[in-house]
């Protein structure tokens, strides 16, 4: 992958910035300032249209009682009375949301462990390193494929290869993706099995911390751990915000494998009704797009202030080697 | 879809001093971006679409879910139309059931539906509710729509708060699917109709200590089971707009399978959870996994493709006057549609022309024209087509009333009987705790 990086970039100024004629400045900048709208059309005008405006109209329709076939002009202002619900009538809305904590909260720190982990086995020069590296971002690539989840789903069947593989050490395995206790627990491992995104990316965090730094430590008698506590983890700590912040918000949209792990239903026993799936329900199964509504707007909310929560905290942890000569 | 390149693009690797406020806006930058993706998603896409007005050549747009062999069937039913009235043509569209009902109802919103689509008696009062179904009343006076020939019960079953909202494209019943290999290599007597749910169970305990396989699937969570079951109690699964059941006889269905757990006739609950899938491929009298599944009686040549197997079909246990004629699925037509007239001659053809229907077959169940069904009972040559239509031409004497349409609400109640069948199969709630949590939820569904 890309992950290499033009050494020295010379200093060019982005495709707006000022051209060494200083003749009609005026005008050639309003020329400019237009082609650049031009060439930002295609995007600005998919944003509007794919992105902005439905998303006005479903905050709108988060206060009606829309239900997909009535059609729009018909339907009728209910206020809060989605969220009321949500909040107070709907246990299984409480049940996805904490489907979707528990989801996150130990799926996404396992995920960056093992992507850190086999970032730092493979930032070395190996021979065929590259090789390793392309092999363990693969399963990203493939990342919300459907295909990959009934992949995934037939492995871990009662008669799956992964039991088989268990069988193979007398141990007898368990109908993992049909276990409500195993269910979720199956999404997981999937989850953190596709760790190559992040770890690319700490790859090329890594690739950045200063090699003076490893041999002023070295010299003042640092072994392997505290040279990764005190020069690694301080000067990677952006990445690792980066990746947690996204990550994170990537974990609590988790849909596709439980869309095909349980057909749609977030069965057995609602154990893999996640946020998403339970919204998707509510909208296109029960045809309640006003209630699917109001709760994508609450996970939108819900969503912001984590990361919110996220960039607050980052000061204390959240190293820049910016300002004082660090 | 990491923007995996980022970090490095930002600064340079090694000694050069790192631009540092860059780099912090640069990692901010990308969170910003990757929470602005959230909302790429919420998308939804809208579409109209613009076709001829009346008079000159018409498309017809067609939707139906089903297998290879029904597009197959389908497709060649439509083309005989098109030879016939050469100014109509069709696009067609086809796909499995699992989301078919997303897609129609995605495509309704779009304001983009088909003019002609296949829709069941799990959707019919949805649609119909809020009219996006054509009232076909009048076609039907006007003798556009010839449905004389159908038995009223049938027709009946696709009159929704007193329109007429689809047209039955066939008859279908519940039916017991067996897997008579097993049995008669063991040894074992055959199910018959007319057992009771008592005997039912006890055969099935039968099969299992003799053939280890588990003999029955435990329905448990089947709708369709239970409102057989509850219409030989007396009940229904409806009443007008209300349950027509309570509590207590959902406690009883639920004890009567625990019992049949309990004595092992049937699989373990993951396997149950397998079979519980609306997928033909899955129903465990095909993939070995038991000796019956519970069905409907159509599907006996499709289950027949995916089994060695010899299959047998019967009724479901109890007093057969708990099933009924029902329509397999209908034919409907978009109200909005431009092309009003010419899908309701479709329909028309589908259900009445002799040579359409004797293509068609058996396919959505016994054709609705009683006397085109006795035509293609007499021409069938698919042993598997044939069994199902003796098994239902013999039913058919025995059948009670057609219960009503079930009403809005109703996918969500079948969606909720699965979930609190399950919460009893995997012990993780008495049968009367999952029949109350089951009640409650019907209850706010159908509000």
């Amino acid at each position: 992958m890309a992950v290499t990086t033009a050494p020295g970039r010379t200093p060019r100024t982005g495709p707006a910035g000022p051209r060494p004629t200083r003749r009609r400045a005026g005008r050639a900048r309003l020329g400019e300032g237009l082609a650049g709208y031009v060439f930002l059309s295609p995007w600005l005008i998919g944003l509007m249209g794919v992105t902005a405006i439905p998303m006005l109209l479903s905050l709108w329709l988060s206060f009606t009682d829309y239900d997909i076939l009535t059609p729009l002009s018909e339907v009728r202002w209910v206020g809060l009375a989605n969220y009321e619900r949500m909040f107070t009538a709907d246990p299984s809305y409480w049940h996805a949301v904490r489907v979707t904590l528990t989801f996150a909260l130990i799926a996404v720190p396992l995920k960056l462990a093992a992507a850190l982990g086999v970032a730092l086995l493979l930032n070395r020069a190996w021979r065929g390193v590259g090789l390793f590296r392309s092999l363990f971002y693969l399963p990203s690539l493939l990342g919300g494929s459907v295909a990959l989840a009934i992949v995934w789903v037939n492995m871990f069947n009662r008669d799956g290869a992964f039991n088989s593989f268990l069988a193979l050490f007398g141990v007898e395995g368990l109908p993992w993706v049909s276990d409500p206790d195993w269910a979720l627990e199956t999404l997981m491992v999937l989850a953190i099995w596709q760790f190559g995104a992040p770890m690319v990316i700490f790859l090329a965090g890594l690739k950045q911390v200063p090699t003076e730094l490893y041999e002023a430590a070295a010299v003042d008698g640092a072994g392997a751990w505290r040279r990764f506590r005190a020069v690694t983890l301080p000067m990677l700590s952006p990445v690792i915000f980066f990746n947690l912040v996204l990550e994170t918000i990537n974990g609590f949209q988790g849909f596709t494998a439980a869309f095909v792990l349980s057909n749609g239903t977030g069965g057995p026993v609602d154990s893999t009704l996640m946020y998403t799936l339970k919204l998707y329900i509510s909208g296109f199964t029960d045809l309640e797009m006003g209630y699917a509504s109001a709760m994508a707007w609450v996970f939108l909310v819900a969503i912001g202030v984590v990361t919110a929560v996220f960039f607050s905290t980052g000061r204390f942890w959240v190293h820049y080697s910016d300002g004082d000569d660090s | 879809m990491h923007p995996a390149t980022s970090p490095t693009a930002g600064a340079p690797a090694g000694r050069h001093h790192r631009t540092p406020l860059t780099r912090r806006r640069l990692v901010r930058g990308l969170a910003a971006v990757a929470l602005a993706v959230p909302l790429a998603l919420g998308a939804a896409g809208c579409g109209d679409d613009d076709a001829g007005g009346d008079g000159g050549p018409v498309k017809l747009s067609v939707f139906w879910w089903g297998g290879e062999a029904r597009a197959k069937l389908t497709e060649d039913a439509l083309a005989l139309y098109t030879k016939k009235h050469p100014d109509v043509t069709f696009e067609k569209t086809w796909q499995a059931n699992q989301g078919y009902f997303d897609k129609l109802a995605t495509l309704t919103a779009g304001g983009n539906p088909p003019d002609l689509f296949q829709i069941d008696d799990n959707y019919l009062a949805e649609y119909a509710g809020r009219s996006t179904t054509l009232d076909l009343g009048s076609y039907q006076d006007s003798g556009k729509l010839d449905v004389s020939k159908f038995p009223k019960s049938l027709l009946e079953y696709g009159v929704v708060d007193g329109k007429l909202a689809g047209v039955a494209a066939g008859e279908n019943t519940q039916g017991l699917v067996y897997n008579k290999t097993l049995l008669q290599k063991n040894g074992l007597p055959e199910p018959t109709t007319g057992m009771s749910w008592e005997e039912h169970i006890a055969w099935a305990e039968q099969v299992a200590k003799k053939t280890k396989v588990p003999g029955t699937q435990d329905p448990s969570a089947d709708y369709k089971a239970l409102w057989v079951w509850l219409r030989q109690q007396g009940k229904d699964l409806y009443n007008g707009k209300e349950l027509g059941f309570t509590a207590e006889d959902v406690t009883k269905w639920f004890e009567l399978w625990k019992g049949a757990r309990d004595r092992g006739a049937t699989p373990k609950p993951d396997v149950i959870h397998e079979g519980n899938s609306s997928d033909i491929t899955k129903q465990l009298v095909v993939t070995g996994k038991s000796a019956t599944s519970w069905v409907w009686v159509n599907q006996m040549p499709d289950l027949k493709k995916n089994t060695k197997d010899e299959l047998g079909v019967v009724a479901y246990p109890g007093d057969p006057s708990g099933q009924w004629a029902r329509a397999s699925m209908y034919w409907s037509v978009f109200k909005g549609s431009k092309h009003k007239d010419v899908a309701v001659d479709v329909i028309n053809f589908l259900n009445n022309d002799p040579e359409a229907v004797a293509l068609l077959g058996t396919d959505r169940g016994l054709p609705s024209n009683m006397d085109l069904r006795a035509k293609v009972s007499e021409t069938a040559t698919d042993p598997a087509m044939k069994q199902s239509i003796q098994v239902e031409s013999d039913l058919a004497q025995k059948f009670g009333a057609s219960p009503q349409v079930p009403i809005k609400g109703h996918s969500k109640v079948k969606s909720e009987l699965v979930k609190a069948a399950e919460n009893a199969q995997y012990g993780r709630a008495t049968p009367a705790q999952a029949a109350e949590q089951f009640v409650t939820a019907c209850k706010s569904a159908i509000a």
